[in-house]
Protein backbone atom coordinates (compact mmCIF):
# COMPACT_ATOMS: atom_id res chain seq x y z
CA UNK A 1 0.00 0.00 0.00
CA UNK A 2 1.34 3.37 -0.92
CA UNK A 3 2.39 5.90 1.58
CA UNK A 4 -1.08 8.17 0.99
CA UNK A 5 -2.99 5.78 1.19
CA UNK A 6 -2.28 4.32 4.40
CA UNK A 7 -2.64 8.26 5.81
CA UNK A 8 -5.76 8.20 4.51
CA UNK A 9 -6.68 4.74 5.87
CA UNK A 10 -5.61 5.85 9.22
CA UNK A 11 -7.88 9.60 8.51
CA UNK A 12 -11.19 7.07 7.87
CA UNK A 13 -10.97 5.48 11.15
CA UNK A 14 -9.92 8.11 13.42
CA UNK A 15 -12.78 10.79 11.43
CA UNK A 16 -15.40 7.97 11.69
CA UNK A 17 -16.89 8.99 14.80
CA UNK A 18 -16.75 12.48 14.44
CA UNK A 19 -18.42 12.24 11.35
CA UNK A 20 -20.57 9.66 12.26
CA UNK A 21 -21.91 11.15 15.40
CA UNK A 22 -21.81 14.94 14.21
CA UNK A 23 -21.40 14.89 10.22
CA UNK A 24 -24.06 12.24 9.83
CA UNK A 25 -27.19 13.83 12.26
CA UNK A 26 -26.48 17.39 10.78
CA UNK A 27 -26.76 16.33 7.09
CA UNK A 28 -29.72 13.96 8.20
CA UNK A 29 -31.64 16.98 9.07
CA UNK A 30 -31.15 18.74 6.42
CA UNK A 31 -32.14 16.14 4.29
CA UNK A 32 -35.27 16.17 6.41
CA UNK A 33 -35.94 19.62 5.76
CA UNK A 34 -36.22 19.11 1.71
CA UNK A 35 -39.08 16.22 2.85
CA UNK A 36 -42.88 17.34 3.69
CA UNK A 37 -45.44 15.91 6.29
CA UNK A 38 -49.07 15.41 5.87
CA UNK A 39 -51.09 14.24 8.58
CA UNK A 40 -48.10 13.26 10.70
CA UNK A 41 -46.07 11.00 8.20
CA UNK A 42 -43.15 12.28 6.07
CA UNK A 43 -43.61 12.21 2.59
CA UNK A 44 -39.99 11.54 0.93
CA UNK A 45 -40.03 13.91 -2.47
CA UNK A 46 -37.60 16.32 -2.45
CA UNK A 47 -39.43 19.67 -2.35
CA UNK A 48 -38.55 23.08 -1.37
CA UNK A 49 -41.89 23.85 0.05
CA UNK A 50 -40.78 24.39 3.29
CA UNK A 51 -38.48 26.89 2.30
CA UNK A 52 -41.10 28.87 0.61
CA UNK A 53 -43.67 28.67 3.22
CA UNK A 54 -40.80 30.03 6.04
CA UNK A 55 -40.23 32.72 3.69
CA UNK A 56 -43.60 33.24 2.52
CA UNK A 57 -45.10 33.99 5.68
CA UNK A 58 -44.26 36.64 8.01
CA UNK A 59 -45.28 34.95 11.26
CA UNK A 60 -42.27 32.48 10.96
CA UNK A 61 -39.37 34.94 9.04
CA UNK A 62 -41.16 37.96 10.79
CA UNK A 63 -40.25 36.22 14.17
CA UNK A 64 -36.76 34.92 12.92
CA UNK A 65 -35.92 38.60 11.79
CA UNK A 66 -37.08 39.74 15.13
CA UNK A 67 -35.02 37.01 17.27
CA UNK A 68 -31.88 38.02 15.17
CA UNK A 69 -32.57 41.52 16.03
CA UNK A 70 -32.80 40.21 19.66
CA UNK A 71 -30.38 38.50 19.79
CA UNK A 72 -28.10 41.56 18.41
CA UNK A 73 -29.36 42.96 21.22
CA UNK A 74 -28.14 40.89 23.71
CA UNK A 75 -24.66 40.36 22.29
CA UNK A 76 -24.50 44.67 22.51
CA UNK A 77 -25.39 44.36 25.76
CA UNK A 78 -23.84 42.02 27.14
CA UNK A 79 -20.25 42.90 25.57
CA UNK A 80 -21.14 46.52 27.13
CA UNK A 81 -21.20 45.22 30.43
CA UNK A 82 -19.03 42.41 30.12
CA UNK A 83 -15.82 44.64 28.63
CA UNK A 84 -16.07 46.49 31.97
CA UNK A 85 -15.94 44.00 34.11
CA UNK A 86 -13.06 41.84 32.42
CA UNK A 87 -11.17 44.94 31.98
CA UNK A 88 -11.36 46.04 36.18
CA UNK A 89 -10.00 41.96 36.51
CA UNK A 90 -7.22 42.03 34.29
CA UNK A 91 -6.42 45.30 36.43
CA UNK A 92 -5.91 43.52 39.60
CA UNK A 93 -2.61 42.12 40.83
CA UNK A 94 -1.98 38.63 41.43
CA UNK A 95 -4.07 36.48 43.11
CA UNK A 96 -6.86 38.38 43.05
CA UNK A 97 -7.31 38.60 39.60
CA UNK A 98 -7.68 34.74 39.55
CA UNK A 99 -10.03 34.86 42.34
CA UNK A 100 -12.60 37.13 40.32
CA UNK A 101 -12.06 35.53 37.63
CA UNK A 102 -13.06 32.40 39.14
CA UNK A 103 -16.18 33.83 40.70
CA UNK A 104 -16.99 35.97 37.45
CA UNK A 105 -16.55 32.23 35.17
CA UNK A 106 -18.44 30.24 38.09
CA UNK A 107 -22.18 30.84 36.94
CA UNK A 108 -21.03 28.78 33.83
CA UNK A 109 -21.53 25.68 35.57
CA UNK A 110 -24.78 26.55 38.06
CA UNK A 111 -27.94 24.85 36.75
CA UNK A 112 -28.99 26.75 33.71
CA UNK A 113 -32.98 25.65 34.60
CA UNK A 114 -32.49 27.22 37.99
CA UNK A 115 -30.91 30.97 36.49
CA UNK A 116 -33.78 30.92 34.91
CA UNK A 117 -36.23 30.42 37.62
CA UNK A 118 -34.69 32.80 40.03
CA UNK A 119 -34.08 35.38 37.59
CA UNK A 120 -37.86 34.80 36.60
CA UNK A 121 -39.07 35.42 40.57
CA UNK A 122 -36.55 38.22 41.04
CA UNK A 123 -38.17 40.46 37.48
CA UNK A 124 -42.04 39.18 38.67
CA UNK A 125 -44.37 41.00 40.09
CA UNK A 126 -42.86 40.86 43.88
CA UNK A 127 -39.64 40.28 42.90
CA UNK A 128 -36.51 42.13 43.89
CA UNK A 129 -36.44 44.52 40.79
CA UNK A 130 -40.18 45.92 41.65
CA UNK A 131 -39.44 46.03 45.42
CA UNK A 132 -36.20 47.79 44.61
CA UNK A 133 -38.12 50.60 42.52
CA UNK A 134 -40.82 50.88 45.15
CA UNK A 135 -37.94 50.72 47.93
CA UNK A 136 -36.17 53.54 46.02
CA UNK A 137 -39.45 55.59 45.39
CA UNK A 138 -38.68 55.46 41.81
CA UNK A 139 -42.20 53.69 41.46
CA UNK A 140 -45.76 53.86 43.23
CA UNK A 141 -47.07 50.20 42.75
CA UNK A 142 -45.33 47.43 41.07
CA UNK A 143 -45.19 46.98 37.85
CA UNK A 144 -45.74 43.82 35.59
CA UNK A 145 -43.55 45.36 33.07
CA UNK A 146 -40.43 43.17 34.12
CA UNK A 147 -41.88 39.62 33.25
CA UNK A 148 -43.53 38.03 30.34
CA UNK A 149 -42.23 40.07 27.33
CA UNK A 150 -39.55 40.72 25.53
CA UNK A 151 -37.65 43.20 27.65
CA UNK A 152 -37.37 39.97 30.38
CA UNK A 153 -36.12 37.22 27.29
CA UNK A 154 -33.49 40.32 26.90
CA UNK A 155 -32.13 40.87 30.66
CA UNK A 156 -32.39 37.18 31.38
CA UNK A 157 -30.38 36.43 28.32
CA UNK A 158 -27.47 39.35 29.10
CA UNK A 159 -27.84 37.77 32.53
CA UNK A 160 -27.09 34.19 31.55
CA UNK A 161 -24.37 34.90 28.88
CA UNK A 162 -22.06 37.38 30.55
CA UNK A 163 -19.80 34.68 31.88
CA UNK A 164 -19.44 33.49 27.91
CA UNK A 165 -18.24 37.06 27.16
CA UNK A 166 -16.09 37.95 30.48
CA UNK A 167 -13.48 34.85 29.87
CA UNK A 168 -12.33 35.64 25.87
CA UNK A 169 -11.74 39.30 27.07
CA UNK A 170 -10.18 38.80 29.62
CA UNK A 171 -8.22 35.94 28.15
CA UNK A 172 -7.41 38.64 25.30
CA UNK A 173 -6.65 41.54 27.63
CA UNK A 174 -4.10 39.13 29.03
CA UNK A 175 -2.26 38.30 26.36
CA UNK A 176 -1.53 41.66 25.99
CA UNK A 177 2.40 42.01 26.48
CA UNK A 178 3.32 44.44 29.54
CA UNK A 179 6.27 46.36 27.45
CA UNK A 180 3.35 47.54 25.23
CA UNK A 181 1.90 49.37 27.82
CA UNK A 182 5.09 50.74 29.28
CA UNK A 183 6.17 51.98 26.02
CA UNK A 184 3.04 53.79 25.02
CA UNK A 185 3.12 55.46 28.44
CA UNK A 186 6.70 56.45 27.85
CA UNK A 187 6.62 58.05 25.07
CA UNK A 188 3.85 59.91 26.53
CA UNK A 189 0.19 58.56 25.73
CA UNK A 190 -1.93 59.35 28.72
CA UNK A 191 -4.37 56.40 30.42
CA UNK A 192 -6.87 57.00 27.74
CA UNK A 193 -5.02 57.03 24.54
CA UNK A 194 -3.43 54.09 25.52
CA UNK A 195 -6.49 52.49 26.28
CA UNK A 196 -8.37 53.62 22.73
CA UNK A 197 -4.59 52.96 20.49
CA UNK A 198 -2.97 49.80 22.07
CA UNK A 199 -5.36 48.16 24.84
CA UNK A 200 -9.22 48.11 22.64
CA UNK A 201 -7.24 46.64 19.29
CA UNK A 202 -5.68 44.21 20.71
CA UNK A 203 -8.32 42.68 22.68
CA UNK A 204 -10.74 42.32 19.61
CA UNK A 205 -10.38 39.45 18.97
CA UNK A 206 -11.68 38.18 22.06
CA UNK A 207 -14.40 40.37 22.20
CA UNK A 208 -15.38 38.97 18.74
CA UNK A 209 -15.37 35.80 20.29
CA UNK A 210 -16.96 36.64 23.38
CA UNK A 211 -19.86 38.52 21.27
CA UNK A 212 -20.21 35.38 18.96
CA UNK A 213 -20.85 33.11 21.56
CA UNK A 214 -23.14 35.63 23.27
CA UNK A 215 -24.89 35.78 19.66
CA UNK A 216 -25.14 32.07 18.82
CA UNK A 217 -26.58 30.94 21.96
CA UNK A 218 -29.27 33.45 22.36
CA UNK A 219 -30.08 32.95 18.47
CA UNK A 220 -31.25 28.78 19.52
CA UNK A 221 -32.27 29.77 22.79
CA UNK A 222 -35.99 27.81 23.50
CA UNK A 223 -36.47 27.91 27.08
CA UNK A 224 -35.27 31.27 28.27
CA UNK A 225 -38.69 32.77 26.02
CA UNK A 226 -40.31 30.08 27.45
CA UNK A 227 -39.66 30.43 31.17
CA UNK A 228 -39.67 34.37 31.43
CA UNK A 229 -41.35 35.63 27.53
CA UNK A 230 -44.69 34.44 28.25
CA UNK A 231 -47.07 34.34 25.18
CA UNK A 232 -45.40 37.52 23.57
CA UNK A 233 -41.98 36.33 24.13
CA UNK A 234 -41.86 34.28 21.23
CA UNK A 235 -38.51 33.30 19.08
CA UNK A 236 -37.65 31.16 16.33
CA UNK A 237 -36.14 28.48 18.85
CA UNK A 238 -39.65 28.29 20.34
CA UNK A 239 -40.80 27.85 16.77
CA UNK A 240 -38.81 25.07 15.88
CA UNK A 241 -39.47 23.19 19.14
CA UNK A 242 -43.00 23.69 18.79
CA UNK A 243 -42.59 21.93 15.45
CA UNK A 244 -41.09 18.47 16.59
CA UNK A 245 -44.00 18.56 19.46
CA UNK A 246 -47.08 19.90 19.52
CA UNK A 247 -47.22 20.43 15.83
CA UNK A 248 -45.83 17.40 14.84
CA UNK A 249 -44.24 18.80 11.65
CA UNK A 250 -40.66 17.49 11.99
CA UNK A 251 -39.65 18.64 8.20
CA UNK A 252 -40.83 21.89 8.47
CA UNK A 253 -39.03 22.00 12.06
CA UNK A 254 -35.92 21.15 10.42
CA UNK A 255 -35.99 23.94 7.39
CA UNK A 256 -36.19 26.43 9.98
CA UNK A 257 -33.50 24.82 12.32
CA UNK A 258 -31.58 24.74 8.79
CA UNK A 259 -31.47 28.49 8.48
CA UNK A 260 -30.80 28.99 12.07
CA UNK A 261 -27.67 26.50 11.37
CA UNK A 262 -26.54 28.50 8.46
CA UNK A 263 -26.89 32.16 10.13
CA UNK A 264 -24.62 30.55 13.63
CA UNK A 265 -22.58 29.16 10.94
CA UNK A 266 -22.59 32.38 9.34
CA UNK A 267 -21.44 34.05 12.38
CA UNK A 268 -19.28 31.58 13.94
CA UNK A 269 -17.40 32.03 10.45
CA UNK A 270 -16.80 35.81 10.19
CA UNK A 271 -16.01 35.67 13.47
CA UNK A 272 -13.02 33.39 12.91
CA UNK A 273 -12.59 35.60 10.12
CA UNK A 274 -12.01 38.59 11.86
CA UNK A 275 -9.90 36.78 14.70
CA UNK A 276 -7.75 35.12 12.30
CA UNK A 277 -7.27 38.80 10.82
CA UNK A 278 -6.16 40.34 13.83
CA UNK A 279 -3.64 38.29 14.43
CA UNK A 280 -1.37 39.17 11.43
CA UNK B 1 1.07 58.37 42.19
CA UNK B 2 -2.30 57.86 40.95
CA UNK B 3 -4.34 60.92 40.20
CA UNK B 4 -8.56 60.94 40.60
CA UNK B 5 -8.47 60.36 36.95
CA UNK B 6 -6.68 57.43 37.02
CA UNK B 7 -8.64 55.82 39.47
CA UNK B 8 -12.08 56.83 38.03
CA UNK B 9 -12.12 54.43 35.74
CA UNK B 10 -11.14 51.55 38.11
CA UNK B 11 -14.25 52.82 40.52
CA UNK B 12 -16.47 52.74 37.96
CA UNK B 13 -15.36 49.10 36.33
CA UNK B 14 -15.23 48.01 39.84
CA UNK B 15 -19.14 49.17 40.41
CA UNK B 16 -19.80 47.53 37.33
CA UNK B 17 -18.37 44.14 38.30
CA UNK B 18 -19.59 44.27 42.04
CA UNK B 19 -23.48 44.69 40.73
CA UNK B 20 -22.64 41.71 37.86
CA UNK B 21 -21.42 39.57 40.62
CA UNK B 22 -24.41 40.39 42.82
CA UNK B 23 -26.51 39.21 40.06
CA UNK B 24 -24.60 36.48 38.89
CA UNK B 25 -24.83 35.16 42.29
CA UNK B 26 -28.32 36.29 43.67
CA UNK B 27 -29.79 32.58 42.45
CA UNK B 28 -27.55 30.50 44.49
CA UNK B 29 -28.74 32.98 47.45
CA UNK B 30 -32.05 33.08 46.82
CA UNK B 31 -32.83 29.08 46.61
CA UNK B 32 -30.41 28.57 49.54
CA UNK B 33 -31.96 30.82 51.67
CA UNK B 34 -35.62 29.69 50.13
CA UNK B 35 -34.52 25.95 50.93
CA UNK B 36 -34.29 26.70 54.75
CA UNK B 37 -36.73 29.41 55.70
CA UNK B 38 -40.38 30.01 54.58
CA UNK B 39 -41.03 33.58 53.55
CA UNK B 40 -44.13 34.98 53.18
CA UNK B 41 -45.12 38.30 52.37
CA UNK B 42 -41.67 39.78 51.34
CA UNK B 43 -40.62 38.30 55.16
CA UNK B 44 -38.29 36.03 56.45
CA UNK B 45 -39.52 33.99 59.01
CA UNK B 46 -36.70 33.11 61.00
CA UNK B 47 -37.93 30.50 63.20
CA UNK B 48 -39.45 28.04 60.49
CA UNK B 49 -35.60 27.26 59.83
CA UNK B 50 -34.84 23.86 59.05
CA UNK B 51 -33.48 21.67 57.04
CA UNK B 52 -36.54 18.67 56.73
CA UNK B 53 -36.37 19.93 52.99
CA UNK B 54 -32.97 18.45 52.16
CA UNK B 55 -34.73 15.26 54.35
CA UNK B 56 -37.25 14.81 52.15
CA UNK B 57 -35.74 14.77 48.92
CA UNK B 58 -34.06 11.39 50.05
CA UNK B 59 -37.47 9.71 49.74
CA UNK B 60 -38.67 10.97 46.32
CA UNK B 61 -37.99 8.54 43.93
CA UNK B 62 -38.46 10.29 40.78
CA UNK B 63 -36.12 12.74 42.14
CA UNK B 64 -33.30 10.04 42.95
CA UNK B 65 -34.62 8.32 39.35
CA UNK B 66 -33.09 11.74 37.93
CA UNK B 67 -29.83 11.64 40.17
CA UNK B 68 -28.93 8.22 39.09
CA UNK B 69 -30.05 8.87 35.34
CA UNK B 70 -27.19 12.15 35.48
CA UNK B 71 -24.35 10.39 37.49
CA UNK B 72 -25.08 7.51 34.70
CA UNK B 73 -24.79 10.02 31.60
CA UNK B 74 -22.20 12.28 33.05
CA UNK B 75 -19.66 8.51 33.73
CA UNK B 76 -20.28 7.29 30.97
CA UNK B 77 -20.76 9.97 28.25
CA UNK B 78 -17.09 11.85 29.76
CA UNK B 79 -15.71 8.61 29.58
CA UNK B 80 -16.17 8.48 25.84
CA UNK B 81 -15.57 11.96 25.03
CA UNK B 82 -12.39 11.65 26.75
CA UNK B 83 -11.04 8.86 25.00
CA UNK B 84 -11.75 10.28 21.65
CA UNK B 85 -10.26 13.26 22.25
CA UNK B 86 -6.98 11.69 23.37
CA UNK B 87 -6.99 9.87 19.83
CA UNK B 88 -8.43 12.89 17.42
CA UNK B 89 -5.83 15.45 19.57
CA UNK B 90 -2.89 12.73 19.34
CA UNK B 91 -3.38 12.11 15.39
CA UNK B 92 -3.84 15.82 14.46
CA UNK B 93 -1.02 16.89 16.57
CA UNK B 94 1.56 13.94 15.98
CA UNK B 95 0.41 12.37 13.03
CA UNK B 96 0.14 14.83 10.73
CA UNK B 97 -3.44 14.90 10.06
CA UNK B 98 -5.16 15.07 6.35
CA UNK B 99 -8.09 17.67 6.42
CA UNK B 100 -6.91 19.09 9.85
CA UNK B 101 -8.96 22.70 10.18
CA UNK B 102 -11.86 20.29 8.78
CA UNK B 103 -11.87 17.88 11.43
CA UNK B 104 -11.11 20.65 14.18
CA UNK B 105 -14.22 21.95 12.79
CA UNK B 106 -16.69 19.71 12.99
CA UNK B 107 -15.74 18.27 16.49
CA UNK B 108 -15.98 22.00 17.81
CA UNK B 109 -19.46 22.35 16.15
CA UNK B 110 -21.63 20.86 18.37
CA UNK B 111 -20.17 23.31 21.25
CA UNK B 112 -20.53 26.45 18.63
CA UNK B 113 -24.02 25.48 17.57
CA UNK B 114 -27.10 26.73 19.46
CA UNK B 115 -27.65 23.12 21.39
CA UNK B 116 -31.23 23.71 19.53
CA UNK B 117 -29.33 21.75 16.54
CA UNK B 118 -27.47 19.91 17.88
CA UNK B 119 -30.21 18.54 19.63
CA UNK B 120 -32.26 18.16 16.64
CA UNK B 121 -29.51 16.79 14.32
CA UNK B 122 -29.49 14.00 17.05
CA UNK B 123 -33.16 13.73 17.48
CA UNK B 124 -33.61 13.35 13.94
CA UNK B 125 -30.69 10.87 13.05
CA UNK B 126 -32.26 8.83 16.14
CA UNK B 127 -35.35 8.46 14.52
CA UNK B 128 -33.82 7.45 10.74
CA UNK B 129 -31.92 5.20 12.56
CA UNK B 130 -35.04 3.57 14.28
CA UNK B 131 -32.72 4.23 17.23
CA UNK B 132 -35.17 4.71 20.91
CA UNK B 133 -34.73 7.39 22.60
CA UNK B 134 -33.30 6.83 26.29
CA UNK B 135 -30.10 6.93 28.23
CA UNK B 136 -28.26 5.80 25.15
CA UNK B 137 -29.12 8.81 22.86
CA UNK B 138 -28.53 11.38 26.17
CA UNK B 139 -25.17 9.74 26.32
CA UNK B 140 -24.37 10.10 22.51
CA UNK B 141 -25.57 13.68 22.94
CA UNK B 142 -23.38 14.51 26.22
CA UNK B 143 -20.45 13.22 24.62
CA UNK B 144 -20.66 14.81 21.33
CA UNK B 145 -21.32 18.50 23.44
CA UNK B 146 -18.49 17.72 25.86
CA UNK B 147 -15.66 16.26 23.32
CA UNK B 148 -14.82 20.03 22.04
CA UNK B 149 -13.61 20.86 26.00
CA UNK B 150 -11.71 17.70 26.20
CA UNK B 151 -10.01 17.75 22.65
CA UNK B 152 -8.92 21.75 23.40
CA UNK B 153 -7.96 20.90 27.13
CA UNK B 154 -5.86 17.76 25.48
CA UNK B 155 -4.43 19.48 22.32
CA UNK B 156 -3.71 22.37 24.50
CA UNK B 157 -0.87 20.32 26.32
CA UNK B 158 0.15 18.54 23.66
CA UNK B 159 1.03 21.47 21.64
CA UNK B 160 2.77 22.17 24.63
CA UNK B 161 5.34 19.40 24.52
CA UNK B 162 8.24 19.48 22.81
CA UNK B 163 8.52 17.06 20.16
CA UNK B 164 12.34 15.94 20.73
CA UNK B 165 10.58 14.28 24.17
CA UNK B 166 9.30 11.48 21.61
CA UNK B 167 12.50 12.04 19.55
CA UNK B 168 14.60 10.84 22.13
CA UNK B 169 12.17 8.05 23.35
CA UNK B 170 11.97 6.41 19.44
CA UNK B 171 15.79 6.99 19.46
CA UNK B 172 16.03 5.26 22.64
CA UNK B 173 14.52 2.17 20.67
CA UNK B 174 10.87 2.50 21.97
CA UNK B 175 8.08 1.85 19.90
CA UNK B 176 5.21 4.25 19.07
CA UNK B 177 2.76 2.57 21.68
CA UNK B 178 6.01 2.26 24.20
CA UNK B 179 6.27 6.05 23.58
CA UNK B 180 2.63 6.90 24.21
CA UNK B 181 2.54 4.79 27.02
CA UNK B 182 6.00 5.79 29.03
CA UNK B 183 6.22 9.63 27.44
CA UNK B 184 3.06 11.11 26.32
CA UNK B 185 0.24 9.64 28.41
CA UNK B 186 2.11 10.63 31.79
CA UNK B 187 2.54 13.91 30.43
CA UNK B 188 -1.13 14.32 29.11
CA UNK B 189 -2.62 12.75 32.42
CA UNK B 190 -3.55 15.94 33.98
CA UNK B 191 -4.76 17.53 31.27
CA UNK B 192 -6.95 14.63 30.49
CA UNK B 193 -8.36 14.94 33.93
CA UNK B 194 -9.10 18.46 33.63
CA UNK B 195 -10.67 18.60 30.81
CA UNK B 196 -13.03 15.36 32.46
CA UNK B 197 -13.83 17.19 35.21
CA UNK B 198 -15.11 20.18 33.52
CA UNK B 199 -16.84 17.76 31.19
CA UNK B 200 -18.76 16.45 33.74
CA UNK B 201 -19.67 19.84 35.23
CA UNK B 202 -20.93 20.77 31.44
CA UNK B 203 -22.52 17.08 31.36
CA UNK B 204 -24.48 17.77 34.90
CA UNK B 205 -26.35 20.62 33.95
CA UNK B 206 -26.61 20.21 30.10
CA UNK B 207 -30.42 20.78 29.58
CA UNK B 208 -31.44 21.65 25.53
CA UNK B 209 -29.55 18.48 23.71
CA UNK B 210 -30.90 16.39 26.28
CA UNK B 211 -34.50 17.87 26.23
CA UNK B 212 -34.59 16.56 21.98
CA UNK B 213 -33.02 13.12 23.12
CA UNK B 214 -34.41 12.13 26.18
CA UNK B 215 -37.36 10.32 25.44
CA UNK B 216 -39.53 9.57 28.85
CA UNK B 217 -36.19 9.27 30.80
CA UNK B 218 -35.04 12.04 32.98
CA UNK B 219 -32.01 13.77 34.20
CA UNK B 220 -31.84 15.98 36.96
CA UNK B 221 -32.11 19.68 34.94
CA UNK B 222 -34.88 18.36 33.45
CA UNK B 223 -36.77 16.86 36.21
CA UNK B 224 -36.52 20.59 38.03
CA UNK B 225 -37.71 21.93 34.58
CA UNK B 226 -40.55 19.87 34.94
CA UNK B 227 -41.22 20.24 38.62
CA UNK B 228 -40.96 24.34 37.97
CA UNK B 229 -43.76 24.16 35.92
CA UNK B 230 -45.90 23.46 38.38
CA UNK B 231 -44.52 25.45 41.05
CA UNK B 232 -42.00 26.11 43.42
CA UNK B 233 -41.29 24.13 46.18
CA UNK B 234 -39.04 24.13 49.22
CA UNK B 235 -37.93 20.93 48.33
CA UNK B 236 -36.95 21.73 44.90
CA UNK B 237 -34.89 24.70 46.45
CA UNK B 238 -33.13 22.53 48.66
CA UNK B 239 -32.53 19.95 45.37
CA UNK B 240 -31.32 23.18 43.33
CA UNK B 241 -29.08 24.29 46.61
CA UNK B 242 -27.61 20.76 46.13
CA UNK B 243 -27.45 21.00 42.49
CA UNK B 244 -25.59 24.24 42.41
CA UNK B 245 -22.94 23.11 45.34
CA UNK B 246 -21.80 19.91 43.68
CA UNK B 247 -21.29 22.19 40.29
CA UNK B 248 -19.36 24.87 42.09
CA UNK B 249 -17.18 22.03 43.95
CA UNK B 250 -16.38 20.76 40.55
CA UNK B 251 -15.99 24.42 39.20
CA UNK B 252 -13.48 24.84 41.75
CA UNK B 253 -11.44 21.47 40.78
CA UNK B 254 -11.44 22.45 37.65
CA UNK B 255 -9.79 25.84 38.89
CA UNK B 256 -7.38 24.93 41.29
CA UNK B 257 -6.01 21.81 38.76
CA UNK B 258 -5.39 24.68 35.98
CA UNK B 259 -4.15 27.70 38.43
CA UNK B 260 -0.57 26.50 38.76
CA UNK B 261 0.39 26.61 35.01
CA UNK B 262 -1.50 29.80 34.40
CA UNK B 263 0.81 31.19 37.21
CA UNK B 264 3.82 29.37 35.61
CA UNK B 265 3.13 30.97 32.81
CA UNK B 266 3.42 34.50 34.06
CA UNK B 267 6.14 34.54 35.71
Amino acid sequence: MTEMGKRWLVFLGVAFVPALLIVAPITSFLVLSLYRAEKNLIIREITFGNYANFFGNWTYFGTFLGTVLLCLEVMGAAVLIGYPVAWFIWQQKGSRRYLLLLLAVMPLFMSYIVKLYTLRSMLGLNGLVNQALLGLGILERPSQAFLFNQRAVLITMVVIYLPFVILPIFLALERIPRSLLQASLDLGAGGWDTFRRIVLPLSLPGTVAGALFAFVLALGDFVTPQMVGGTTGFTIGRVIYSQFGLAYDWPFGAAMATILFVTALFGILLAGYSISRQRV
Amino acid sequence: MRTLGDRLPLWITGTVTGLVFILLYSPVFISLLFSIVEIRQGKILWETLSFKHYVTLWSNPSVMAALSNTAIVALISVAVATVLALVLALYTEWEGALGRRALELVIYLPFLLPPIVTGLALLVASAELGLNRGLVTIVLGHAVFVLAVAYRLVLTRLQALPHSLVEASFDLGAGRLQTLRYVLLPHLASAVMTGAVLALTLSFDETLISTFVAGDQMTLPLRLWAMMRVGFTPEINALVTLVLLVSIILAIIVAWRMQPKGQAEEG
